[in-house]
């Protein structure tokens, strides 16, 4: 591992400004995923600043009914917290449905938001990766692309994200809180994240000295009835082939609510709007959400390693569906 | 006696384990040690032609960078070192990974760090990195170890033709890689020419006679030390190029080297069960008796080695079968070369045990009945009765715990909500060696007893079996008892590989143990101190430490009391042979498929084993969850991915080289049979630790056609396959 600096935060305001003046300087979280890459030598910063002594560890019910999470909270007291497993069983199940109970005792909310793909090219120096060298090129679209994206890709990029908890957020209308010395600012956790385009390496729209406080979620009545299936290549401790996230409400056979978000599919946690607006007012029936998944999916493209995930991410989103319906939360 | 030998003995060392104070080949401290950390090669074919170290050199805490520039000449082994190369004897590259400098640093994260700042230049060649690209015919290799990779018996092909039922299929599996959690890693410590190897080794001794070889040093002027392994599997069993690479390198900076490999680089240089093809062809009689097999098995070898390693033993002598013909091809490919895995005869025995299954649906006989009607005690490559085969019980004991008799045959007809439920089974059988060896006991001043042999417990009790046979030979307390092994200065014992440790040095305990324990009754009987004065030996039995006249108890001694009289310790040596053969077993496993989504859950295992004696039904059960297990993991998810364009492996880690977690894991029954082998010096007990997981993949398969009607014929079953 190459030396670096360190620096432990006291309070946001040096956090932000130390990040902002030291060159190459990075915040470090719970680390489990940068301690990792700088292992790898993928991320070589000159300094950390360790945020973990922050003040940022609140889950707090606002006004109106939504909820405000600090950026350090743990993602496994989050996924245990009664007003999230009350109000946003989808958030709880995705949490723990996410990497291991250690992982899940040290990574922290704001640092599972800018975790990077797990895509294997970027790990291996000796790959072309744009994301790791930009205008490098993309092994993976050649090579091995099993777990890659199907929606949103682009020539340059077929890497996926790799958060759960980031899938549910994407279905709740969640809204991210960013702090840098220019002063505070909120951004919708879907437009947090971006396609990679031309650019795979600018992964998010925050700028490299923003750091994220807090995330808040809205009074979401649909919520209560949420859940969230991964599907993957083992039961525990794997990235999702596909995952969805979604909460539904039925009255009198029709579909009054719904949210929906697909994980393990894009560069970015996928909210369903395709397929909420054919749900939205229809029939609560196999053959709806079918022709929901079709119309969300249409746009999905393949490569030979990963095209099944199309299939699969369809016949998921009904699977989830139906589970809502027919245990009688969705009602 | 005191009947140690059987019972549930709980791990002597498991105290030392669980509490970290047990020192691991890479804890022991080595003053004065450098780290080193290898620099591999990025490309797979082709050459290295140009390597500059100097911003390595100019890293903090650098002592010295070698390439194959810097490097003595070394004599390549012969097997165990399956390599057919030593890495940094010259500028050719056999495949990515392959180490091309080594990096001196006084910490670990220096010498990791300069690692990454060595520039090495190739040239580069397409390379070949699957079956599929190997762009050749595949061919008969020479014998391995003088065993034939081609054997007939009767004649197949026309037995073939006449077969009243013929099942044709083709099976495959990828390449998987061992992964023990702990790494390999050795330390080497010259001093002059004597060289100390603190070694994650499954064999001290075969690793002190390789790199004996390697370094044209006589065997005695290197020590070996191997006291405590975090797993093997195999892949601690051969030596690798790292060892002798790493002991070269601290020759040349004159100080103790550490080196332990990341996880990454155990994926290119500790050897890998090979991708295999298997063609089968079977004909059999209408009421299911085979009458011929045809099998020709491809699996991938490398430019430098041509040994395989995944052989046919099920194919050839698991059921009765007058014609047979099996052929073990090869071809050559640019990766890392493949070794023994636990289980070899896994591999192949994964299409024969889903062949019997597709067979018994053609004829409509049930699976397990099938197995019966070919059942044979007789050797079939010999002709001879197999001494101790309890197989046929084995099926009945598990059938019964299992409920097959309640099974409904029908593909697909079971549903639970969203899942499909299916049921099924496979034999288990695996041949186990049995390799001369010697042990030795003292009993000291204290009346303790020290067993001395130079094995290894890879993990599987044999430090604890050691001791409950000393114990039982002794009549003492196993507390009284202490195992020393893991080290080549000990008694010479071979690898803890092919399932031979019980079979090969539990004789050899015994027998030490037995002449030990005569030795000090004889000490007693002639010393007028002693209560037993005048008795003769065969009247004196040991219990508890004790020595006691059989017909007048009060009559007694100690071990202590005797030893201590008689002034100096009592030291034996005991040497049994043994033979080989084969344990065997059954697996019935249930999974659930989910209707949908295609997902196999594996929900319920029963196997019952014939081992014969069980020496410690904790550890021996051990083994079999174990094995079901990785059985798991083989059938639903293990799988090594190469980037076919530059035959670098894409998964060299634990986050994406997937082996089960606990939830893919139900309970298993563990059943055994548990009847001595009169065959066997091993106090009656076979071989065993790699029979229980050679018919996992298969039960767990033929358990998915009967859930769902599908038969997916290449492993892993992953979920896209049923969708």
């Amino acid at each position: 591992m190459r030396p670096f600096g360190y620096v432990s935060a006291p309070d946001v305001a040096t956090a932000v400004r130390v990040v902002s003046t030291e060159p190459n300087a990075k915040f470090l979280g719970g680390g489990t995923n940068l301690v990792d890459l700088m292992r790898e030598g993928v991320e070589r910063p000159d300094t950390l600043v360790d945020v973990t002594g922050l003040p940022l560890t609140a889950i707090e019910e606002l006004p109106g009914g939504g909820v405000r999470i600090g950026a350090l909270v743990r993602n496994a007291r989050l996924a245990a917290d009664p007003l999230i497993r009350s109000r946003y069983p989808v958030l709880s199940r995705a949490l723990l449905s996410g990497a291991s109970a250690q992982l899940r005792n040290v990574a922290t909310v704001g640092g599972n938001l800018v975790q990077r793909t797990r895509c294997p090219y970027f790990y291996d120096h000796a790959s072309a990766c744009n994301k790791r060298e930009p205008g490098a090129g993309c092994d993976a679209i050649g090579g091995v692309n099993r777990n890659h994206a199907v929606l949103g890709a682009s020539e340059h990029c077929i890497a996926t994200h790799p958060s759960d908890m980031a899938v549910a957020l994407a279905a709740l209308d969640a809204v991210v809180e960013l702090e840098s010395v220019r002063g505070t600012r909120r951004v919708p956790l879907l437009d947090l994240h971006r396609l990679p385009g031309e650019t795979p390496h600018v992964e998010t729209v925050l700028t490299a000295d923003e750091l994220i406080t807090a995330v808040e979620l809205p009074h979401l009545p649909v919520a209560a009835a949420s859940h969230y299936r991964k599907v993957r290549d083992r039961a525990s401790y794997a990235f999702a082939l596909v995952s969805v996230a979604a909460a539904l409400h039925v009255r009198e056979g029709v579909v009054t609510d719904v949210r929906l978000a697909l994980g393990g599919v894009a560069a970015k946690p996928w909210r369903a709007h395709q397929a909420e607006r054919v749900l939205l007012g229809a029939e609560a029936t196999e053959e709806v959400f079918l022709r929901a998944a079709d119309a969300e999916l249409a746009a999905a493209t393949g490569l030979p390693d990963n095209t099944f995930k199309i299939e699969l991410a369809r016949r998921t989103i009904v699977a989830t569906l139906q589970e809502l319906l027919t245990d009688g939360s969705a009602a | 006696m005191n009947g140690l030998v059987g019972r549930p003995v709980e791990r002597v060392e498991g105290h030392a384990k669980v509490t970290g104070t047990a020192r691991y080949p890479a804890d022991d401290p080595v003053p004065g040690a450098l780290h080193g950390f290898l620099v591999t090669s990025t490309v797979a074919r082709g050459e290295v032609t140009d390597i500059d170290t100097s911003a390595a050199l100019g890293h903090p805490g650098v002592v010295a960078v070698y390439t194959h520039r810097e490097m003595p000449r070394l004599t390549v082994p012969p097997f165990p070192y399956p390599k057919g190369f030593i890495p940094l004897q010259g500028t050719a590259i056999h495949h990515a990974g392959q180490p091309v400098a080594i990096v001196l640093a006084e910490t670990l994260e220096q010498a990791q760090e300069a690692a990454s700042l060595v520039q090495v230049r190739y040239r580069s060649e397409p390379p070949r990195a699957v079956i599929d690209d190997a762009g050749q015919q595949p061919y008969l290799p020479p014998p391995f170890r003088d065993r034939p990779n081609e054997f007939t018996r009767g004649d197949a092909s026309r037995a073939l033709a006449q077969a009243e039922v013929r099942v044709e299929a083709h099976y495959s599996s990828p390449t998987r890689h061992h992964n023990p959690i702990e790494p390999h890693a050795t330390t080497a410590h010259w001093d002059g020419d004597r060289l100390t190897l603190h070694e994650t080794t499954q064999g001290v001794n075969v690793t002190r006679g390789v790199v004996a070889t390697a370094f044209g040093l006589p065997a005695d002027r290197i020590r070996v030390l191997a006291p405590y392994l975090g797993g093997g599997f195999g892949a601690k069993g051969p030596v690798w190029p790292h060892t002798i690479v790493n002991a070269a390198a601290a020759r040349l900076a004159r100080r103790p080297v550490r080196l332990v490999l990341s996880r990454a680089q155990m994926f290119t240089l500790t050897g890998h069960r090979a991708e295999f093809r298997q063609h089968l062809k079977i004909g059999a009689t209408r009421e299911g008796r085979l009458t011929a097999i045809v099998e020709t098995t491809t699996a991938q070898l490398t430019t430098t080695e041509e040994s395989i390693f995944n052989e046919s033993d099920s194919t050839s002598t698991l059921y009765t079968c007058p014609n047979v013909h099996i052929r073990q091809e090869g071809v050559r490919l640019d990766i890392a070369t493949s070794s023994y895995m636990r289980s070899p005869e896994t591999t192949a025995h994964f299409g024969l045990e889903t062949a019997l299954d597709e067979l018994s649906w053609v004829l409509g006989v049930d699976p397990l009945e099938l197995r019966r009607r070919n059942h044979t005690d007789i050797d079939q490559e010999t002709g001879l009765r197999i001494a101790s085969k309890h197989l046929l019980d084995c099926y009945t004991t598990a059938a019964d715990a299992f409920g097959w008799s309640r099974r409904n045959p029908a593909p697909g007809a079971t549903r639970d909500g969203d899942e499909y439920i299916g049921w099924g089974m496979a034999t288990e059988a695996h041949t186990f060696s049995a390799i001369p060896a010697t042990a030795s006991v003292t009993i000291g001043l204290d009346g303790k007893a020290v067993l001395r042999i130079a094995t290894q417990d890879i993990g599987t009790g044999t430090r604890t079996i050691i001791c409950q046979i000393g114990a039982d030979a002794l009549g003492v307390p196993i507390t009284d008892v202490h195992a020393v092994i893991g080290d080549s200065a000990l008694p010479n014992a071979s690898l803890s590989a092919a399932s031979a440790t019980i079979a090969s040095i539990s004789g050899p305990v015994d027998r030490a143990a037995r002449t030990a324990r005569d030795t000090v009754v004889g000490l007693a009987v002639a010393d007028r101190r002693s209560p037993l004065f005048g008795v003769p030996v065969s009247d004196v039995e040991t219990r508890h430490g004790h020595l006691i006249h059989t017909r007048d108890q009060a009559r007694r001694d100690t071990y202590r009391a005797v030893v201590s009289r008689a002034g100096k310790p009592v030291e034996t040596t005991g040497s049994v042979p043994n033979v080989p053969g084969h344990s065997y077993g059954v697996v019935f496993a249930e999974v659930r498929v989910h209707a949908r989504l295609g997902a196999v859950r594996v929900t319920r295992v029963v196997t019952a084993h014939d081992m014969g004696r069980v020496m410690n039904r904790r550890t021996a059960r051990g083994q079999v969850l174990g094995g079901v297990t990785w059985g798991i993991g083989h059938a639903l998810m293990e799988h090594t991915v190469y980037d076919r364009a530059t035959a670098r492996v894409v998964n060299p880690n634990l986050s994406t080289y997937l082996v089960p977690v606990c939830a893919d894991v139900p309970s298993v029954e563990t059943l055994f049979v548990d009847r001595p082998d009169p065959s066997s010096t091993a106090l009656g007990a076979r071989g065993f630790g790699e029979t229980p997981i050679t018919g996992v993949p298969a039960a767990i398969g033929n358990a998915v056609y009967h859930a769902t009607g599908r038969r997916v014929r290449d492993l892993p079953i992953t979920q896209d396959k049923l969708l």
